[in-house]
């Protein structure tokens, strides 16, 4: 027999199983089956190989999935409260945010009049109005990274 | 199919716990024999049952319905074995994923053999078949493991795994001769 058409035979048998093979293909491959005792023997070989791996079991703990439900559910109630707690810290620095803005104008005068009272140069009053007007943002984002840092380092634990 | 995977991927961003209950349950045997195809270990590959349901809640928002469930899923386990095996066998993770440079296969290691496990586990012929599998090369097991008992389709397959179309179905071709010799040889 040609070894090419041997060689072609051989790869659709394989090739049947791994990426599939066009119609045509495949009425060839019978074709050809039904005359070479060799190629039905590797095609057998596959069927034997696959059924058996098919017939693969792992016995698992039947524990397994009530102990996994149990831990995803409290690990889902953790997120879920850590969500509700981010959500009324965003919500408390929009708000935060919000009075700062309305407040603003406010503050410029009260830092205005602070400097003309006390006589302070202005770069002083500006330098005061920067610092209180960041401080309070700032407290909270340090506070949200040390919050976050502390979930990682307690999940990593 | 479609509606399936939005609705899982709506319950996942949700992190709705009877959807993921419902799919605890659903991969429950599938699951563990992927993870053991990797890690041939019982111990481990229930361990990692629970770290990828813990991961999938986790990291559900980031799940796409276009792709079905299991790839994503399996993905996920994926990763957590290698990051186990890595830190059990740091110097020999690139030996257990990929042959040698002479394409001779390298032996899985099998460190529970003498496990109650085994020694409870149904019949000889389980036994057998669970042998012909730690003996194949362990890129080519893992991509027959997926492509004979998981079913999935060759692109599938290659998210899983991360490498590219040709080379899962190279792996495919190797694993599926050596499977044919090793079962010829003992049968």
């Amino acid at each position: 027999m040609n070894s090419s058409i041997h060689e072609r035979a051989c790869h659709l048998i394989d090739a049947r199983h791994v990426e599939g093979i066009a119609a045509s293909e495949r009425e060839w491959l019978e074709a050809h089956l039904a005359e070479c005792e060799a190629c039905q023997a590797r095609a057998r070989a596959n069927e034997l190989a696959l059924q058996s791996l098919r017939q693969n079991t792992v016995r698992v703990d039947p524990a397994l999935v009530s102990t996994t439900q149990a831990r995803v559910r409290l690990r889902a109630q953790e997120l879920r409260e850590n969500q509700a707690r981010m959500r009324t810290l965003w919500m408390a620095c929009g708000l935060s945010w919000l009075l700062g803005a309305i407040t603003a104008p406010l503050l410029w005068q009260a830092m205005s009049w602070l400097g003309r009272h006390f006589q302070l140069a202005p770069a002083v009053c500006i330098t005061g109005f920067a610092i209180f007007w960041f401080a309070p943002a700032t407290v909270v984002g340090g506070l949200i990274a040390w919050r976050r840092s502390r979930a990682a380092a307690l999940q990593n634990w | 199919m479609e509606d399936e995977t939005r609705e899982i991927a709506r319950g996942l961003r949700r992190h709705d716990p009877d959807l993921l209950d419902e799919l605890i349950a659903r991969y429950q045997y599938r699951l563990p024999r992927y993870l053991w195809s990797l890690t041939g270990n019982r111990e481990a590959a229930e361990d990692l049952f629970q770290e990828t349901w813990i991961r999938v809640l986790e990291k559900g928002h980031l799940y796409d319905p276009r792709w079905r469930f299991e790839a994503w899923l399996f993905s996920i386990a994926r990763n957590l074995a290698i990051d186990l095996l890595r830190r059990r066998q740091p110097e020999s993770l690139e030996a257990l994923l990929h042959p040698d440079d002479e394409g001779t296969a390298r032996e899985w290691p099998d460190h529970q053999s003498a496990s109650p496990f085994d020694a409870a586990a149904a019949g000889e012929e389980a036994e057998r078949i669970r042998e012909l599998l730690r003996r194949l090369p362990p890129d080519a097991r893992e991509v027959l493991v997926l492509r004979f008992q998981e079913d999935m389709n060759l692109d599938e397959i290659a998210v899983v795994v991360r490498a590219p179309l040709s080379t899962v179905k190279s792996r495919l071709y190797r694993g599926l001769e050596a499977l044919r010799h090793l079962v010829a040889r003992t049968s």
